[in-house]
């Protein structure tokens, strides 16, 4: 014991940028892997407290393009969307599931949110804009079956020794949404 | 389970007098044959908004039962829309569902097409075909009929189908001009979306003012929609899954002044008043219906619709979306949501326009993520070969509404109704007996009492 502590004494031969990095990721990596628990367990009340007031959740819609045309493959905000909400409208969708009569959920629906390939791409400080990949797999009543992939682009805001998400943009590997609603969020 | 589809059989399907549909017609396979040919194959389908593709070049694709079908801008302004199919051997010529373009090459061999649809080039022509390829022969083939309808582009497969002044009547231009006579541009990006139900069961609930306070019920308890203390519902009896009775809120408008419109054709409205809609406190101003020209386009009936109208078969036009269910199997179908904002819509107007289009329809909507579930487990439920011959009910009001023919077009004002989907049925069944468009005509003219 003493002799293993001894070899990786911070700092022994460690450079101590790529450590931050990783201790940066691996807390970012725990505040996804807590998210997508809160979304599995259906704890959508805790679920929003982990968003900013001024968050934007945002699913824009994605089109088929040619590729010289890529750069117009998603709409823009103040375009249309499947999600555009602010804090008092994701404040909504989880009231709306705890109404008890929002029967798109009852019987709820199962899911599992599986968060990869999280990458910080700039710190500025105060916020950080992280980049994730998810596959959300869903089953509904004896035999609807969903599955999403595609990635996040969100703003976290450094809270104290956590994060809050300030804004979240989610990127559906899908044109033609292929399921009958969205009921579930990513 | 096939069901013959001759026409003693249709008649049998969708009974007017009784209120009551077959629910066999919402997986059988072969009457979703039969509707292909019949209804999608004839009538004037929704293609775009002249507004989505305003440059020459610009594109969008949308589907006319299984034929894919582009709507291309001219150089000259006009519209032409074609088959997305290469006259060669068949490759879709363009694969993005939208875009801009100076000419379609197809990638198989790379014969080439202007936007005029001509045939411009074939590789290797001299060499290969000698000369002996008539290129004027070749040209991509264009859906028999389109029309821009007050910037409402539609098409038919028919040749023979009446021009779309006609096909739409009175009540069907009227439901379009309650939109186009505002004058109104496209926002960029058309929902998508596939529900597993037949398309039937999304047309009949176009109409459905009934259902709202229940499906829709937790958008109205988490004060989404507004309720109202003094028109409190009576819940009739109805319970929850502990024996409670159900309270339900007063919803706004309380379905005690609505106006169901028929037409030929099979086109039809229905929905509260605009007197009554004009109660409600998300409304707005409708400063639009007191403009002169939208006076003047959708008539004094015009001015009293406040409810949801379908142009037959599957567009279905609200104040300021348009959505098309597009048949993609029995058991399948998908739903297009195209969003409208007046052109001189203040920036704040406009953002609120969106934003209750993101919030109420499409899947993540607060309402429509209810209503697909409904339609899904109903269609599944016609599966069942017993389950199917219970009866799809339309009674609500059955026998009691009064047609009032007036100023071209046949309403019936009244409470909450069915008149409207148990007209889509009956005129559904005429469709498909492949009647001459007279007959058909003749078969869907609206009846004094429904
Ligand atoms: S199939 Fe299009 S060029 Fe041959
Ligand atoms: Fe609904």
């Amino acid at each position: 014991m003493t002799s293993l502590q001894a070899e990786t004494v911070p700092g022994a031969g460690i450079d101590q940028r790529a450590l931050a990095t990783m201790v940066l990721r691996s807390r970012i990596e725990t505040f996804y892997y807590d998210e997508a628990a809160l979304l599995d367990a259906h704890n959508y009340e805790e679920w929003v407290r982990l968003f900013s007031d001024d968050t934007h959740y945002f699913m824009p819609i994605r089109r088929t393009r040619l590729r010289r045309e890529l750069h117009k493959e998603f709409t823009q905000p103040g375009e249309m969307a499947f999600f555009d909400d602010d804090k008092a409208i994701l404040v909504g969708r989880w009231k709306k599931v705890a109404d008890g009569t929002s029967w798109a959920e009852d019987p709820p629906s199962r899911t599992r949110h599986l968060i990869t390939n999280v990458r910080v791409v700039a710190d500025r400080g105060d916020e950080l804009d992280v980049e994730s990949n998810f596959h959300v797999y869903r089953t509904r009543l004896k035999s609807e079956e969903d599955s999403w992939f595609g990635c996040r682009h969100d703003v976290l805001r450094r809270c104290g020794d956590t994060f809050l998400i300030a804004r979240r943009h989610i990127l559906l590997d899908q044109t033609i949404v292929l399921s009958r609603n969205l009921s579930t969020l990513f | 389970m096939a069901t013959n589809v001759d026409a003693d059989h249709v008649d049998a399907l969708v009974s007017l007098e009784r209120g009551e549909i077959d629910r066999r017609i919402f997986s059988d396979e072969e009457i979703f044959e039969q509707e292909l040919k019949q209804i999608f194959g004839r009538a004037w389908l929704f293609l775009c908004h002249e507004t989505q593709i305003p440059k020459a070049g610009d594109f969008f694709e949308t589907p006319m039962g299984r034929d894919n079908v582009l709507t291309v801008r001219q150089k000259d302004g006009s519209i032409r829309a074609f088959l997305n199919t290469c006259t060669h051997r068949g490759n879709a010529l363009c694969r993005a569902e939208e875009g801009n373009t100076k000419a379609f090459m197809c990638t198989y061999h790379g014969w080439s097409f202007n936007l005029g649809g001509d045939l411009i080039g074939i590789p290797d022509s001299d060499l290969f075909y000698k000369g002996d390829i008539d290129r004027s022969k070749y040209g991509l083939r264009r859906v028999p009929q389109m029309a821009n309808y007050h910037g409402f582009v539609f098409a038919t497969m028919d040749a023979a189908a009446p021009p779309i002044e006609d096909f739409l009547g009175t009540a069907g231009r009227m439901f379009v001009d309650l939109v186009a006579a505002r004058g109104v541009q496209v926002v960029p990006g058309i929902q998508k979306f596939v529900i597993d139900c037949n398309w039937k069961l999304t047309v009949d609930n176009v109409f459905d003012w009934y259902h709202g306070q229940i499906t829709h019920m937790s958008a109205f308890g988490i004060g989404f929609l507004p309720t109202s203390e003094e028109s409190v519902t009576d819940g009739g009896g109805a319970q929850d899954t502990l024996g409670r009775k159900i309270e339900l809120r007063g919803s706004i408008p309380d379905g005690r002044d609505e106006m169901a419109v028929i037409a030929e054709y099979g086109h039809a409205h229905s929905g509260p008043t605009a007197r009554a809609v004009a109660a409600h406190p998300l409304s707005g101003v409708q400063k639009w219906r007191e403009r002169p020209e939208v006076i003047e386009a959708i008539g004094p009936v015009g001015m009293q619709l406040g409810g949801h109208s379908n142009i037959f078969p599957t567009c279905w036009l609200t104040k300021s979306q348009l959505s098309l269910r597009v048949p993609i199997s029995p058991t399948r179908t998908e739903i297009w949501w195209f969003t409208f904002v007046d052109n001189d819509a203040t920036p704040e107007s406009r953002a609120a326009t969106i934003s209750q289009a993101i919030h109420v329809f499409g899947p993540a909507g607060f309402l429509e993520q209810e209503d697909g579930e409904n339609w899904a487990q109903a269609t599944k439920q016609t599966h069942g070969a017993r389950s199917a011959q219970v009866p799809h009910l339309l009674k609500m009001d059955l026998g009691r509404g009064t047609v009032v023919h007036e100023h071209g077009v046949s309403r019936i004002e009244s409470t909450t109704n069915e008149h409207a989907q148990l007209w889509t049925f009956h005129a559904w069944a005429q469709w498909m007996k492949g009647l001459s468009w007279d007959a058909l005509h003749a078969a869907t003219a609206p009846p004094d009492v429904i």
